[in-house]
């Protein structure tokens, strides 16, 4: 089997781990978060993007909360959020005492819809939270035109798309900040919970530094100016980090490659039976590969008998689950995103995946597709 | 025979923390249990995290033991399972690490914070009961340093004002009361697994335990998104429906796998610190200037002390921090402002003198060096450092 999330994707680096887990446990300055690697790994990315500030923290979960934080996002407030996607862009806004709103995505990209969002726009709202999704990135001049315009914030949830460029500005950089999330499976994933908040803007820079450890500004310690958080960075995962930093870019194109590479072959497939996600590079991140498919659970099921593992992002969205219903607009519906989780199906797009491997998964789609048209004829 | 001069007076180097020693001892199990997790290929809320919280569970007698990220997450968690709601008012100490308050802002409750007892440094249950209006909901004792709160005083509060009793048990590992682990007194408790603590990991990790299934069940949700169904060593478990506004709030397994080498030597560790403490506490005996020792304070049921912290309180506390400093030793002060003159919480609006107790401890509070890796000559050095001080200054 093929696994979606493969459990091999640093076993290269087996060594290498434990040498720098000896080193920081045994370094004389036992100092195990937020040292000298953490500022390192921050000034790096930084300069790679060319933001202003980029603040490590604990979870690409926590980075949102804090930037709604700092955006002044609190009871009382209304925050648009899409409809499809994953539960922290709801739960963040809710746990701030804030009104998640919920706005529906296109449907073939199934990044939200800018024109929904404006339409739910209120006295009310504080922020609009877009979130790019697999391997597509909001649209993200027009909704920094909107937010602008109605003088409210923007927050890009880019937690999946670090190594993403649209009209050649990174992805975090088009809102007031965004984040990427260090989890194992993405794009610069590492070997624990971790993230960072990128921005260029200086002063939510600040807010969010004393934010991830307490309140505290730095300087003086056990001085707390604000309510914060405890979301730090480990030193065992920066010193990983800065290891892997410097293939990150080779990891990227091949994921671009393997993409382009099925696009290219789903393309003939394009009946209306199986939808690939546009072709192209821009305003693209490879971090997952998703289908869409008139007969998802039988192609997962084909898919599986031929040793390809997949993986349904998401099978249910947000207002309809549990702990968001009560947010939900009264009346509303999301008919793209409802058509979204019914359809939607993520094929491996890792690095490490042979060319092999790739092309066995490829093979596999379009037998389905191909066994799909003979039926019909 | 080199001819050269060996300085006379070398000073000693005394670290505030270190656990150099321990981890290099424990590196052949540290490290086949990484090699493990590399070759299993779950870095979070893996199987790593599921053998220490068996582990936990059974040293602490927690029926439920769940590893989480960090100790001040575990407190959020804890307080929104064991049902804290929005606006409701928790009772705290006024001296604490800030996060036994914050904890309480970010769970969507508000702090009330009482004075602590100037012996054990924690919440004074009589302080405590005037503290009470009509929207406490909860109480949250913290137990710093090296004792317990009064649980005989506060668990009677709790029945008498219909409290919810939970404890910030962060700092107290190995502490126990008539036999039962601290944390579980109540509807639950924390651990931080921050570095320094007693068992302390290589990074940001916690816990939180509780014999209460319910608690443990939302917590349990909480910390994964708010989802139920399987997410432990499940990377498909991400597709669940989320049933409450989650966090994330995971542990990861390499911090897991330091944490479960180190609770092998949990006992002989916390015997050392015993003995450690007799040591500062024979070496500092009847300086002028040291005018409180940690004492044990006599209580109803028999109680397990664990020296986390040793902390002392003394003249000119800040003049003696920068001696110890110049002379190699290092010192943390805990905590040098009190939770209600923060100014985060300034829209409280306490003033100097609400809670005289805790301001006199962030006055004069100081913790000399207190950690496994630490021998009795270091200890002999830092008391030798500290008589220095308090004798060549006329002023004492």
């Amino acid at each position: 089997m093929i696994p979606f999330f493969p459990p091999d994707l640093f076993a290269d680096e087996r060594q290498a781990l434990l040498d720098l887990a000896y080193e920081i446990g045994t370094d004389a300055t036992q100092r195990f978060i937020l040292g000298e690697r953490t500022a390192r790994l921050e000034m790096a990315l930084r300069d790679l993007l060319g933001a202003t500030d980029v603040i490590a923290c604990g979870s690409g979960t926590m980075a949102l909360t804090m930037i709604l934080h700092a955006v002044g996002v609190g009871p009382g407030d209304e925050v648009v959020v899409p409809a499809f996607g994953c539960a922290p862009l709801a739960a963040t806004v809710a746990n701030l005492g804030a009104t998640p709103v919920f706005a529906d995505v296109d449907r073939d990209t199934m990044v939200v819809d800018p024109d929904a969002v404006q339409s739910l726009i209120t006295e009310r709202t504080r922020a609009l939270l877009p979130a790019h999704m697999f391997s597509v990135l909001a649209d993200m001049p027009r909704l920094r035109y909107i937010a602008t315009r109605y003088g409210i914030g923007l927050v890009e949830d880019s937690a999946v798309a670090q190594g993403g460029l649209l009209q050649g500005r990174p992805a975090g950089l088009w809102g007031d900040a965004g984040l990427y999330s260090f989890v194992q499976v993405k794009t610069f994933g590492t070997v624990g919970e971790g993230g960072v908040v990128v921005t260029s803007d200086a002063q939510l820079g600040r807010t969010i530094r004393m934010l991830r450890n307490h309140g505290q500004d730095g300087v003086t310690r056990f001085l707390h100016h604000r309510v914060g958080y405890n979301s730090r960075f480990d030193e065992l995962l920066a010193g990983f980090q800065l290891r892997r930093l410097p293939t990150l870019g080779d990891r990227l194109a091949r994921r671009a490659a393997i993409g382009a590479y099925y696009t290219d072959r789903f393309a003939t497939l394009r009946d209306g039976e199986i939808q690939t996600p546009p072709a192209g590079t821009e305003g693209r991140c490879f971090y997952v590969y998703n289908l869409l498919a008139q007969r998802r659970d039988e192609l997962r099921a084909h898919l599986r008998d031929r040793g390809v593992d997949t993986h349904l992002y998401y099978p249910m969205p947000l207002p309809r689950q549990p702990a968001f219903a009560r947010y939900a607009q009264i009346g509303a519906d999301w008919p793209n995103a409802e058509s979204a989780s019914r359809r939607s199906l993520a094929l491996p797009v890792y690095p490490h995946l042979t060319d092999a491997e790739v092309e066995h998964i490829a093979d596999a789609v379009c037998a389905f597709a191909r066994v799909r048209q003979g039926a019909t004829r | 025979m080199s001819g050269s001069a060996v300085p006379a007076a070398l000073p000693p180097t005394v670290p505030f923390f270190s656990q150099t020693a321990t981890f290099r001892a424990l590196w052949p199990q540290v490290a086949g249990a990484l090699a493990a997790i590399v070759d299993h290929g779950k870095y979070s809320h893996g199987p790593a995290v599921a053998t220490f919280e068996e582990a936990l569970a059974g040293w602490t007698g927690a029926r439920y033991a769940l590893g989480v990220s960090s100790g001040t997450d575990a407190l959020v968690l804890l307080l929104r399972a064991a049902g804290l709601q929005p606006g409701d008012e928790v009772l705290v100490p006024a001296f604490s690490f800030v996060a036994t308050a914050t904890s309480i802002v970010l769970a969507g409750g508000r702090p009330r914070f009482c004075d602590i007892d100037p012996m054990t440094y924690a919440l004074d249950p009589a302080g405590a009961a005037r503290a009470v209006t009509s929207g406490t909901r909860m109480v949250m004792p913290a137990h710093l340093f090296c004792q317990m709160a009064d649980m005989a005083g506060i668990a009677e509060l709790a029945r008498r004002y219909n409290l919810i009793l939970v404890e910030d048990s962060a700092e107290a590992i190995g502490m126990r009361w008539g036999g039962v682990h601290a944390g579980l007194l109540g509807a639950g408790g924390v651990l931080s697994f921050f570095p320094t603590k007693t068992l302390g990991a290589i990074g940001d990790a916690g816990a939180v335990i509780t014999n209460d299934r319910r608690v443990a069940e939302t917590v349990e949700a909480l910390r994964h998104h708010g989802r139920v169904g399987r997410t432990l060593d499940y990377f498909p478990g991400i597709a669940n429906a989320s049933v409450l506004c989650g966090m994330n709030a995971k542990m990861d397994d390499i911090q897991a796998a330091v944490l479960t080498a180190k609770l092998t030597r949990l006992p002989d560790d916390i015997a050392h610190r015993a003995r450690l403490a007799q040591a500062y506490t024979d070496g500092l005996a009847g300086v002028s200037g040291v005018l409180r020792l940690p004492t044990l304070a006599a209580r109803p049921v028999a109680t397990e002390a664990v020296y986390y912290v040793y902390l002392v309180e003394v003249a000119d506390r800040d003049g003696l921090v920068q001696h110890l400093a110049r002379a190699g030793v290092g010192t943390e002060v805990y905590y040098p402002v009190p939770l209600h003159l923060q100014p985060c919480f300034a829209d409280l609006g306490h003033r100097p003198g609400d809670f005289p107790n805790a301001e006199a401890a962030c006055a004069r509070a100081v913790a000399l060096p207190m950690y496994a890796d630490l021998t009795f000559d270091e200890v002999d050095a830092v008391c030798t450092a500290i008589r220095r001080f308090y004798r060549t200054d006329g002023r004492r």
